[in-house]
């Protein structure tokens, strides 16, 4: 019974006092790709991963927007992977920041509102687990 | 898997978490690969991503921009009446109208009703310091709101920021069920905006906003029923489902473009086509489901 008590113990401790101190300066360094020409979204997108772990999320993305999507992960940029897809059957890719030395944020300019799956991983090459954070701004 | 063979698991993640908490381990430089989790930490990601799945629901901001932009007249009686946040006594509650009033500052921002803004902003305080959030929404914004009343773009700016500040907070304390309700009280008062003005109705690039809800509406039903506790949202569940139920005859069509990036400028172009079509009969019926939900909640 004690060591189920200390299991608990440890895993409520594993996921607050752990999480916030690792991902609150990669939140901070990601912000500032959220320049003051964007609007926040008001969300704050993270995952712990590890491995090749991946984060998923399915938003909507309205025409006649530029949305910035920022990535980060680590002590530096480019250390986070993101991919866009769009929701047809074919999952067409839209967007990888792979193909552009993972940068750390880009914008994407939608013509016609579409559903897109955004989906985030560790570059195995930099690192083996941390924190991902994405956040999203859009123009006005 | 028994509580016995997790415990060296456990022990390991609390040894992690103490050590990271003293600045530990400290073996920077050992390699170019970071592992800036401890091994086997899976249940971490389980538990901060659920199960590696987040979740996204659009800004209001962007819905009160398009109410705008269609020339809809600003009607100051649709936004929730600023006493009835004092009335509300449950948490649940509490938050999903601080998502609702953020909608209605999105709202009324955009129209430049300076005044009825900061009455907003301070309504937002008010909840805000009640769910736990406070450090998002103080005196010091309301401030910056006051001192910035003719610059729109920094309210909006400060708005969407504090916003997601207080998301960040709920979401890294384990309040994943009452970040999902402010989400969801957002969303839920942008629709009752767009649908509510009849003129709105009338215009085709409204009405396929509406339709293009589809698919959050999936997402929020997700959220709410991935992290709900203790049947706080039930309700609310069962009254979004019942929402999705007229939201499954709205029909969409998309054609794939290949994107054009240009990489100098960081941008890609995504060019896809896409089309969505709801039958009359359902604008009506989704109208009436979305007012009687905000009333629900604000009842």
């Amino acid at each position: 019974m004690n060591r189920t008590l200390l299991f608990s113990f440890a895993a409520t401790l594993g996921t607050s006092a752990f999480a916030q101190p690792m991902c609150q300066p990669i939140a901070a360094r990601c912000e500032a790709h959220i320049t003051a020409n964007y609007i926040p979204d008001g969300q704050f997108y993270r995952a712990l991963l590890q491995g090749d772990e991946s984060a998923t999320f399915d938003l909507t993305l309205f025409g006649g927007t530029t949305y910035r999507v920022a990535a980060c992960s680590g002590e530096s940029d480019g250390i986070l992977i993101f991919n866009v897809y769009d929701r047809s059957p074919e999952h067409n890719l839209l967007f990888t920041n792979k193909d552009q030395n993972n940068a750390p944020y880009w914008d994407l300019a939608i013509a016609s509102t579409i559903d897109v799956t955004m989906e985030a991983n560790l570059d195995p090459s930099k690192a083996g687990s941390g924190c991902a954070v994405m956040l999203i701004g859009f123009k006005k | 898997m028994s509580a016995y063979k997790q415990f060296p698991k456990a022990l390991g993640i609390g040894l992690t978490v103490l050590l990271a908490a003293c600045g530990g381990p400290g073996n920077e430089g050992d390699s170019q690969q970071v592992d800036t989790l401890a091994q086997g930490s899976n249940d971490q990601a389980q538990v901060i991503g659920l199960g590696g799945k987040l979740f996204s629901i659009p800004s209001p901001v962007q819905t009160a921009l398009a109410i705008r932009k269609a020339g809809l007249k600003y009607q100051k009686d649709l936004a929730i009446p600023l006493d009835k946040g004092e009335t509300l006594t449950t948490k649940a509650a509490q938050s999903l109208a601080l998502g609702m009033y953020g909608a209605d500052l999105a709202y009324v921002t955009v129209h430049r009703d300076g005044a009825r803004a900061i009455a907003t902003m301070q309504v937002i305080e008010r909840l805000g310091s009640a769910i736990g959030v406070s450090n998002a929404f103080d005196r010091t914004l309301i401030e910056r709101f006051k001192t910035n009343m003719n610059n729109e773009d920094s309210l909006l700016r400060f708005s969407g920021t504090a916003f997601r500040a207080a998301d960040q907070y709920l979401k890294e304390n384990q309040s994943e069920d009452i970040s999902a309700l402010v989400l969801a009280g957002g969303w839920i008062e942008s629709l009752y905006l767009t649908i509510s003005d009849a003129a709105a109705l009338k215009d085709q690039t409204m009405v396929d906003r509406i339709g293009e809800q589809k698919n959050t509406l999936s997402a929020l039903v997700g959220l709410i029923a991935a992290t709900e506790k203790d049947g706080n949202a039930a309700a609310l569940l069962t009254s979004l489902k019942e929402l999705q139920a007229e939201f499954a005859a709205v029909s969409s069509t998309y054609i794939f473009e290949k994107p054009v990036t240009d990489a100098s400028a960081k941008t890609t172009y995504i060019n896809s086509k896409s089309t969505v079509t709801i039958p009359a009969d359902k604008v009506a019926s989704i109208t009436a489901k979305v007012a009687a939900l905000r009333n629900m909640i604000l009842a």
